[in-house]
């Protein structure tokens, strides 16, 4: 049932990626010759032929600061609804307005929290909608629109708000263990727009020819520099389980939780002793170091400062032992020290424990 | 691409001369917002390698309220030997270690060799063997509001920056120090450069507020298109300093201006504190400034903006009026304006009748080792100058006096009997002890007067006289010595009572032979809730005396305010607010209130306070603290051990605390 949309449906993302194309080679040869032609998909045009797509999603919340409203997009013609998942969509009354005004009961076929996504679907015909299957690229500097009813600010047939930025980087969400709180971890469009704000998530985010980059995501704080972040989560990763639910064989699978391993490092083990952790964020320095184990023989010495395990920076004592503890003890690893003023790699063999003799 | 952009901008220049403007004028604006996205993602391409990430180990958890990140910060290339300057924000948790990631990925480890207090900056040096790449800057006079302005970080990926547009909103922003952007400015990219469409540098990214100077300042305002930048230009020209280890601060003129209002008022000096450059050059408080680097300057917003840009050690060519007189002098900024202290001679003088045909100032008491004593000045020493300026009245001694310092080397001329012996003496502080036995302060029996003796029209009322007036409630007792004559200066004790109100008889009784003794007014309030003071009770305070100075010949140098507990606190809160009349506060049994805002020591204004502490009560350290606020601001502070428990005076001690009084005339 999916992609049954005619062709010529699709054909206006693609013919505006064409003219960009052909934009880029005449002007790279030069040529200030091809005038109007490429004025067709400005990206004034570009918002009016999406506005359309977006939808306006209302459901439970309302109490406690919990907005009771959402986005969303269209992604097909009869009406599939691409949204974010949350607890807007936890009611058995979800209403989806759409720019014209038309208000329609919507069913949540399913949903991906792994991906915090969900697919509406309400009953409708011969939609405008957003083409999941195009896929374009984009990276740091990308001029980029986002359009959400950011704040609910949109109601009945008034269309959804629209912010301009640009991309800020691709990075993913993962880069540390407890730097973001939020069950994606993956590759995300960090923007410099304001874009992540109550009622926004699950809007769309497109390129300046209108074509679909990313589906914007919830409010997220970082907690390594405890700011706001705002950002959107590419197509790419997202079609696999949208095509699925599309096609009803979505099974969700249960999020793994990041367990600690059963054999993981450890500071004794190793024959590690740091100094005192008395400080809030004491740093890793080696108090001391066991004769005979496995830091001696990897050329650890007293007062190295461990500012690396593996790629990872430690900022203490505490970070330290919570690193070793994530990583089994089933090969090497590498340790980056600061001794004075020079930085040391050295790798401590993780099978070397039996050697170790007890002072 | 930026070559082939040019060839773009020339062939459209020709174009424009051969054909109708019309036509090309729409197929430039079409193709603009493309060639705009290559050009950042050009510009970002060309800084990118002189952007480097910075990351941290060990340090505070959190400065002040705030939760400090742990995060990677940027930093910009700015020597090709390995000097990096960042964002002072990204060290407030004063880590232990610092590394530098190169755009390679290379890693080094950084130390930081200097701050930049005034553009809140620091400046790190990692020590490489390769030559590092250099950013291109923007002069500052090429800046235009209104061009494109792109923030950069490198805290996301190490592999590729992180990237923020928008424009240039203002330059010679923050007092003249910062350009301003609405592009994303936050932790994200603080210590990274802003850079021009071309990719060359315009300033590097802090956080800043125009009312606070710290490292946090600012932050606040991330990501809501208020950021600021502090030009590269100006980063360049310190960077020689900056590399040697020398940390930079704003420049101080050393003066506090008359009134709040920047933008209305004109910059009148309220105050210039004697060890101020403002005060060295000759710059008084009442002095009007008219002119500062020279720009016209006619209200304090203007002066504020020459200021601002200009770090300690440098020179402002500054222009005052005063009267119709006109002072124009160069003044260097200072780094830190010390509390003024107050000099100290080491004698007590004696106080002559009026009329008394006395010329010159004669020595009462010689404080023990004072600087007096080791100069070789004795009791009855007729003063006959000091430090150069002749001496008729003790008023000579006592202006000249604001004018020195402590460790002042001075001359006195000394007439002793027929001899005249030149003394040299090195000036002291205000001692914090009371000296034991005083002599008397004044000749015994009246001498006769030189001028015409006192009018023989109403002679004040003495003993006993209750005063009241009618704007307030409060009632107040006055006390006056029987003895009292017009002729002589008397003292006044301003006694605030504890609350359960004021118990006259008791007061009396203690007081009356005090008054008697050492030629002291007592004056007592009664709070109107005889239960506590208010703190607007001051104002009554202040109205009663002011009604016995114009009634009594006072001393100005031993007006006091003296209180137990509550009427303690209120004694500092009068002292404080009205320090131009009230010379010493005495407090038992109360700390100085923590909110109340500490003036500056002033030359002309001397105060001096008392306190008595107990040691094993639940205020010993909040008087402690009052203690030692008081002392960091050079205010010399007596302190009365009293033993465990807080208690009122015994009387040996408040014969002590009288001769305090006595001795507030000290010179």
């Amino acid at each position: 049932m999916i992609h049954t949309s005619p062709a010529s449906r699709r054909t206006r993302p693609r013919r505006g990626r064409a003219f960009a194309a052909l934009a880029l080679v005449v002007a790279a040869l030069g040529g200030s010759l091809v005038p109007q032609v490429m004025a067709v998909d400005s990206p004034t045009q570009a918002i009016e032929a999406n506005q359309p797509k977006m939808v306006k999603i209302y459901g439970a919340g309302g109490v406690r600061g919990l907005e009771s409203y959402q986005s969303g997009f269209l992604v097909s013609e009869q009406g599939h609804i691409l949204t974010a998942w949350s607890y807007v969509l936890d009611t058995d009354y979800i209403t989806a307005v759409l720019s014209d005004g038309r208000k329609f009961e919507a069913k949540l076929l399913n949903a991906d929290p792994r991906l915090e996504l969900a697919v509406l679907k309400i009953e409708a015909e011969d939609l405008a909608f957003f083409d999941l299957a195009a896929s374009v690229p984009a990276d740091s500097g990308s001029r980029v629109w986002a359009y959400s009813n950011l704040f609910g600010v949109a109601a009945g047939d008034e269309p959804a708000s629209v912010q301009h930025g640009i991309i800020a980087v691709k990075t993913r969400l993962d880069a540390r263990r407890g730097t973001f709180e939020t069950p994606y971890h993956g590759p995300v469009y960090v923007l410099d727009a304001m874009t992540n704000n109550p009622g926004a998530a699950g809007g769309a985010l497109t390129n300046q020819n209108g074509e679909l980059l990313g589906m914007l995501g919830k409010e997220l704080r970082n907690a390594q520099n405890n700011i706001w972040l705002n950002y959107a989560i590419p197509i790419d990763e997202l079609r696999g389980s949208v095509q699925q639910i599309l096609e009803g064989k979505f099974r969700p699978t249960e999020e793994q939780a990041q367990v600690k391993p059963q054999d993981a490092f450890d500071l004794a083990q190793l024959g590690l002793v740091l100094v005192p952790d008395v400080l809030e964020l004491t740093p890793p320095y080696v108090e001391e170091v066991r004769d005979a184990s496995a830091a001696e023989t990897a050329g650890i010495r007293p007062d190295d400062l461990v500012v690396f395990v593996g790629d990872h920076l430690v900022h203490s004592c505490k970070g330290l032992r919570e690193e070793l503890a994530h990583i089994e003890r089933d090969g090497k690893l590498r340790i980056v020290l600061l001794r004075g003023q020079e930085l040391v790699e050295v790798e401590v063999n993780g099978q070397a424990q039996g050697e170790a003799t007890q002072p | 691409m930026k070559q082939r952009m040019r060839r773009m901008n020339i062939l459209a220049a020709v174009l424009i001369g051969q054909f109708a403007i019309g036509s090309l004028g729409s197929a430039a604006a079409e193709g603009l917002p493309l060639r705009e996205e290559r050009a950042i993602k050009a510009a970002l391409a060309r800084v990118s390698p002189a952007v480097v990430r910075i990351e941290t180990v060990g340090g505070l958890e959190r400065v002040g309220q705030l939760l400090v990140g742990t995060g990677p910060t940027t930093g910009l290339i700015v020597s090709p030997d390995g000097f990096i300057v960042s964002s002072a924000f990204n060290f407030v948790q004063k880590p232990d270690s610092i590394l530098v990631t190169l755009e390679g990925g290379s890693r080094r480890a950084a130390r930081l060799v200097a701050t930049d207090h005034s553009r809140m900056l620091v400046l790190l040096k990692v020590d490489t063997d390769a030559k590092l790449p250099m950013p291109e800057f923007v002069p500052e006079g090429e800046m235009r509001v209104g061009q494109w302005a792109l923030a950069v970080g490198r805290t996301f990926e190490q592999s590729q920056p992180n990237l923020s547009v928008g424009i240039v909103s203002a330059v010679g922003r923050i007092w003249g120090k910062a350009i301003q952007t609405d592009a994303k400015i936050s932790p994200n990219n603080y210590g990274g450069p802003l850079v021009d469409i071309a990719g060359r540098v315009l300033g590097v990214l802090v956080p800043m507020s125009p009312q606070a100077n710290a490292e946090m300042a600012g932050v606040e305002w991330y990501d809501s298109g208020i950021g600021f930048a502090i030009p590269l230009e100006t980063v360049m020209r310190v960077l020689p300093k900056l590399a040697q280890g020398q940390d930079l601060h704003p420049g101080l003129l050393g003066i506090s201006l008359k009134g709040a209002d920047l933008f209305g008022e004109p910059a009148l000096i309220a105050a210039a504190r004697a060890t101020g450059p403002a005060y060295r050059a000759g710059f008084r408080a009442g002095d009007t400034i008219v002119e500062a680097g020279g720009q016209a300057v006619s209200r304090q917003a203007q002066l504020k903006h020459q200021l601002g840009r200009l770090y300690s050690g440098e020179k402002i060519h500054v222009v005052a009026t005063r009267g119709d007189q006109r002072l124009d002098r160069d003044v260097e900024l200072a780094e830190k304006i010390e509390p003024y202290e107050f000099p100290f001679l080491g004698i007590l003088p004696m106080r002559p009748w009026a009329g008394e045909k006395a010329a010159g100032l004669v020595v009462r008491y010689v404080y023990p080792d004072s600087p007096a004593a080791i100069a070789g000045i004795k009791p009855g020493d007729r003063i006959a100058s000091f430090a150069g300026q002749a001496v008729e009245q003790v008023d000579a001694v006592v202006q000249k006096l604001q004018t020195l310092a402590p460790d002042e080397k001075i001359q006195i001329e000394v007439r002793r009997g027929d001899e005249t012996l030149l003394l040299q003496a090195t000036l002291g502080r205000l001692p914090e002890s009371v000296p034991g036995e005083l002599p008397p302060a004044h000749a015994l029996v009246a001498p006769a007067a030189a001028d015409a003796p006192p009018a023989d029209g109403e002679q004040p009322q003495v003993g006993i006289v209750p005063l009241k007036v009618p704007e307030f409630e409060n009632e107040c007792l006055v006390y006056v010595p029987e003895s009292y004559s017009p002729r002589l200066a008397y003292g006044v004790v301003i006694w605030l009572h504890a609350p359960g109100g004021l118990k006259q008889d008791e007061l009396l009784e203690l007081w009356k032979p005090l008054c008697e003794q050492h030629d002291l007014i007592l004056l007592a309030p009664k709070s109107a809730d005889r239960t506590k003071w208010q703190p607007t009770e001051a104002r009554f305070v202040r109205r009663m005396l002011e009604d016995v100075t114009k009634r009594y010949t006072t001393d100005p140098a031993r007006i006091v305010v003296h209180g137990h507990e509550g009427g303690a606190a209120l004694a500092y809160l009068v002292g404080l607010a009205y320090a131009d009349v009230v010379r010493g506060v005495a407090a038992v049994d109360a700390p100085l209130p923590r909110l109340v805002q500490l003036p500056e020591t002033d030359p002309v204004n001397r105060l001096a306070f008392y306190t008595t502490l107990a040691t094993k009560t639940e205020t010993t350290a909040a008087v402690e603290a009052g203690i030692q606020r008081l002392r960091e601001m050079k205010y010399p502070v007596t302190v009365k051990n009293v033993g465990e428990q807080g208690r009122y005076l015994t009387s040996e001690e408040l014969d002590e605390l009288v001769r305090w009084f006595d001795t507030l005339d000290r010179l």
